[in-house]
């Protein structure tokens, strides 16, 4: 049985297309991206009217009938996992070639959502550590920065992760980890003198720092979805800022009280 | 003036091969996409300070380079683009200029920060404009592929 062998009705097509549409979304694929899948798989089942909008938070699916059906999905967590973006990839080039059937992809899209991410917690605060001390590096810090920013980059992943049990907002998440980066970085630079501060914040911030989001933002801008374009910029706004607000929290208080918070 | 090409090279490659995996890329593309960041990143150090230009055209430049490279990447391993050019960004990509706008804002000095995150946005908007570009050269040479294909089999069948 393939998917090719019985043609879909619309509202299967629908359900597929809208499957996919998650699957990608939630682990950080561009809009015009998800867009552009979903119609195509549209397109090659012969539904020519079939829309789709896609913000950061939602996907519509919907045709211009008045009696038509029309699906909707909110997407609440997102996080960036490009492994499940490259399997989507290749069920929708591999269309023509697609051993499942209807029921079978249904639940084979579901099991991609579901499945754990190759890289486990501890292998990524370690990527976390390398890259911090990696990016000190090039930033221009020396090899005392270097082991500095390793630990704090990787502590502060560590910090993260075991928070993330929680389900904390996103806004206080980043927050705590600027603070945990900020309380580091004045730790380092106290134990050994020639570290810079800055270069160990600048570092140990990489992982944290919302750039792509906000080139994504721009990127959506270009590409002419306005609406995804603005929520991610906001989004990006808000992450650097909270990230500031942490760090400054824990500058501010070192400046004010410095060791006499010990004695 | 000299900066170390080989070691900002090996730096930018490792910090890009980590970020794929903090982004949970595939396994077989982590060297690929840390050779393309590094790549991006040397482009980008030796327009912006051997030459001395603005960041923008810095910016801009090794956009194009490693966006080139990432579409190449892309035919060569069946991947989709993302993969490479997302970690691919990542040594160029302002944050670092957000959070200092928003630490100066957070600060009371508006002035610097304003300054700070509208350098930034010109940044960001200069990354946008060079992979918004190279996308549109290979989707029009595979459009243009594809009409030379569609006009290839209208002149078979009117020979037939």
């Amino acid at each position: 049985m393939e998917l090719e062998a019985v043609p879909l009705s619309r509202e299967q097509t629908l359900h597929i297309a809208l499957g996919m549409g998650k699957a990608l979304l939630k682990n950080g694929a561009e809009t015009s991206r998800v867009e552009d899948t979903i119609s195509r798989f549209c397109h090659t089942h012969g539904y020519h009217d079939i829309h789709v909008f896609v913000t950061p938070t939602v996907i519509i699916l919907g045709d211009e009938e008045s009696e038509g059906a029309t699906i909707i999905s909110r997407i609440r967590y997102r996080s960036t996992n490009l492994s499940v973006i490259s399997a989507v990839n290749d069920f929708s080039y591999n269309l023509k070639r697609w051993p499942l059937n209807y029921e079978e992809t249904l639940s084979y899209l579901e099991e991609l959502r579901h499945k754990a991410p190759p890289y486990g917690k501890w292998r990524v605060c370690m990527a976390s550590a390398i890259s911090s001390a990696a990016f000190s590096a090039m930033l221009g810090g020396n090899s005392h920065d270097f082991i500095a920013a390793f630990i704090t980059g990787g502590l502060s992943m560590v910090l993260l992760k075991q928070m993330g049990g929680y389900r904390p907002s996103a806004f206080w998440e980043n927050a705590l980890s600027g603070a945990a980066i900020g309380a580091l970085a004045i730790f380092c630079c106290e134990m050994d003198g020639e570290c810079t501060r800055t270069n160990i914040i600048v570092g140990a911030l990489m992982p944290f720092l919302p750039g792509v989001a906000f080139t994504n933002g721009l990127r959506d801008y270009m590409a002419g979805d306005l609406i995804s374009g603005n929520s991610r910029i906001a989004e990006a706004m808000l992450f650097a800022t909270s990230i500031a607000i942490g760090l400054a929290f824990s500058l501010l208080v070192w400046y004010h009280w410095g060791w006499k918070l010990w004695a | 003036m000299g900066i170390n090409y080989f070691t900002a090279f090996g730096f930018a490659f490792i910090a890009t091969a980590a970020f794929g995996i903090l982004f949970q890329a595939p396994r077989k593309s982590l060297p690929v996409s840390g050779f393309i960041g590094a790549v991006g990143w040397v482009v980008y150090c030796y327009i912006r300070k051997d030459l001395a230009y603005d960041s923008f055209y810095a910016m801009f430049f090794a956009t194009v380079a490693l966006s080139l490279l990432s579409e190449l990447a892309a035919r060569v391993f069946k991947q989709p683009v993302t993969i490479f050019v997302i970690p691919g960004i990542i040594p160029i990509v302002p944050g670092l200029g957000m959070y200092r706008g928003m630490a100066a804002i957070i600060e009371n000095n508006y002035d610097t920060g304003m300054n700070i995150l509208i350098t930034t946005g010109m940044d960001a908007s200069a990354i946008a404009l060079g992979m918004m570009l190279m996308t549109s050269v290979f989707r029009v040479i595979k459009i243009s592929k594809d009409h030379e294909r569609l006009l290839q089999l209208l002149h078979k069948e009117n020979k037939e």
